[in-house]
Parts: C-alpha cells; structure tokens; sequence
C-alpha cells in the first residue's frame, strides 16, 4: 500500500507493519493506524498516520536517555520531540510516552503521574 | 453544569461505574477518591492540556529542522540523583 506526504514524498509499506493506536494520540484521537518510519542512521522515528499522512509526530527512543527507564518487555518507551534548528530548543516530552510494541502492532501514549517527567525536557545539552 | 454541595466522605455517583468520594477538605484543597472501571482515563485537567498542546506543537515541527550541527552537544541523558531530588 502506498500514502504520500510532504515531508517522505511517497511511502510504500506492507498492510503488517501498520501499528494500531486504539485510543488514537491525546488531542489526534481520531487517528488510529500509524507507521513507525526511520531513516538510515538517524536516531529519530517519525509516528506517521495513514488515516492523515501529513500528520507525523518525530519521536526519540527514551532507552537512549536512560536504560532501566521503563521495563516493560517487548514495549519500546519513545518520546514525541518538538524539533527546532538550535539543539538547545529541542525538547522531548517524558511526561507522556508513546509506548509501541512492534511485534504486537500496537502502541499507545500515557500520561505518568509523576512531577519529575517535565513534558518539555531538553533532549541535548551543551558539551 | 451541574453543582452539588458534599461534606467530607460523601459521595457522588456517575452513571453505573464512577464514584466520586470527598476525601478530605483543607483551606484551598480537596482530595478526591475516585472509583472507575480501568479503562476509564483520568487525568489532572491542566495535564491533560498541556500533553495535548505539546502533541500539537510537535507534529507541527518537521523533519528538516532537525539540528544538524550539533558537535558541542551531547544528549540530555536522565540523572537518576537529579531526580530524587
């Protein structure tokens, strides 16, 4: 199957690796089917919605910021990032992960009831 | 919208699954009990927004924005000491 956006141009992929979104993204509950793209080399994956391909929200791994962060097997905690030219602007929101189990197909994003995940947290830091 | 007046321990119930308990009262807080199925959300309002303006937001931010040159940076890992305090 094929969708097209402004940012991937046209993207093809196979009906199995479309990941269901049950409650959809808090604010975009309407979209429910989502493909998790990645880019060679790149850290970023971008959450992109077949229903609405210009709809595309960049996550980061948040395994990459702590290991032992969260421990739910098969189920991968990213974070969606606001992206900005200066690294310092670029935030990524620990408050309310998007969790995705790829063998499953399924993800969904939670909100954690604790103070010291900051929905704006700085994802890069100055040497 | 519909308000009712409730002393600490009383209740209020929501349709057949929600129950809505005063807990305490103090100066300038309530805590509230609330009792719902599991698959009921509930979140604290301000939160709620917040996550949903952030998501909003993020969507709107592209790929080509991301920062390129990012040599004198190193990623913002979480400190676990930082967070205990």
């Amino acid at each position: 199957m094929k969708i097209k956006n402004k940012q991937f141009g046209e993207i093809e992929f196979e009906t199995n690796s479309v990941i269901s979104f049950s409650d959809g993204i808090l604010g975009f509950e309407e979209y429910k089917q989502f493909l998790l793209l990645s880019e060679n080399e790149g850290s970023f994956f971008w959450l992109t919605s077949i229903d609405e391909p210009e709809l595309v929200f960049p996550l980061f791994s948040i395994k990459l910021l702590e290991e032992e962060c969260f421990n739910e097997e098969e189920v991968e905690p990213f974070g969606i990032v606001k992206l900005a030219k200066e690294p310092e602007n670029v935030t990524i929101n620990l408050k309310a992960p998007v969790f995705i189990d790829r063998s499953a197909k399924i993800g969904y994003q939670k909100i954690i009831d604790n103070e010291e995940f900051k929905v704006n947290y700085p994802l890069f830091v100055k040497n | 919208m519909l308000i009712l007046s409730r002393k600490e321990n009383q209740k209020i119930r929501i349709g057949n699954n929600i129950v809505i308990n005063i807990v305490s009262l103090s100066d300038n807080s309530v805590k509230i009990g609330i009792e719902a199925n599991k698959n009921v959300k509930i979140y604290r309002e301000e939160i709620y927004e917040s996550i949903i303006n952030s998501n909003k937001e993020a969507a709107e931010t592209i790929k080509d924005s991301i920062p390129t040159n990012i040599n004198s940076f190193k990623l913002n890992k979480i400190n676990k000491d930082d967070k205990k305090k």
